[in-house]
């Protein structure tokens, strides 16, 4: 079963604002159950083709798949069931989540962090000890 | 492949699904061939909407979904939860009422 016959709905789940979670396992199923109805139109004597057309018939059209997965209310995330309350909480928590974006940004980049922070600090002893030496030569003179 | 049955189909699927899961743990594919048998072919329905009403019925905690290897293959295993027999026990009370009422409204003459 090509992995993109689901694609397109697969897509369309995840903009409408269905769980990752149940996308997954519902593209999962459908592909598992397209494979049973291929081997089922195979085993009554069917071509490839045609069972693979049997079994398109029979998964049943994906706008109704979609619109039967859009009406469960419960299998979209909670700014899609809240949306008033994700409106109004989610750029307060963002403004309180602004202070930490240094440090999250930094976990997100740590080789990067490091290796700035070596150098920073290698720079500086550098400096440090140019600065000791000429203070060091002042005093003696 | 029989006709599909969209106007009456409303809660139906659900209450077969409960039912055929309270007689032992299935997958999607599975309990699509269970329907038909049955319900004799009566009851045909596009078979990926199962999955929307298994998905919902898990997260209300009426069913409980397990994976399984079996041949080689991963499936997703359904099987009801306390939950779920509590909400089937109402379910079939509420379509054990509609069918009584629908059988006596078309038991009475048409010009009576």
């Amino acid at each position: 079963m090509p992995e993109q016959t689901f694609e397109e709905l697969r897509r369309y789940l995840l903009n409408s604002g269905i769980t990752p979670r149940h996308v997954k396992r519902t593209i999962a199923e459908l592909n598992d159950h397209f494979d049973d109805l291929q081997l089922e139109g195979k085993s009554g004597g069917l071509s490839t083709l045609d069972a693979q057309a049997f079994a398109e018939a029979r998964i049943g059209e994906h706008k109704l798949i979609a619109q039967n997965m859009l009406a469960k209310t419960e299998l979209k995330t909670w700014i899609y069931r809240y949306p008033r309350v994700a409106r109004l909480y989610l750029p307060v928590a963002y403004l309180l989540l602004l202070p930490a974006a240094p440090v999250f940004a930094g976990a997100e980049h740590a080789s990067a962090v490091a290796r700035w922070g070596t150098s920073l600090m290698v720079s500086a002893a550098v400096t440090a000890a140019m600065l000791l030496l000429m203070q060091i030569a002042i005093t003696l003179t | 492949m029989g006709q599909t049955n969209p106007p009456f189909m409303s809660g139906v699927p659900e209450l077969l699904l409960l039912r055929l899961l309270g007689q032992r743990e299935m997958y999607g594919y599975e309990l699509v061939k269970s329907i038909k048998l049955v319900t004799s072919d009566a009851i045909s329905l596009g078979e990926g909407v199962i999955y929307p009403v298994l998905h919902a019925l898990e997260r209300h905690g009426s069913l409980k979904a397990k994976r399984k290897k079996v041949d080689g293959r991963t499936r997703v295993y359904y099987s009801l939860t306390a939950k779920g027999k509590k909400r089937l026990e109402r379910l079939h009370g509420e379509w054990q009422r509609i069918q009584t009422g629908i059988t006596a409204a078309l038991e009475v003459p048409a010009n009576a």
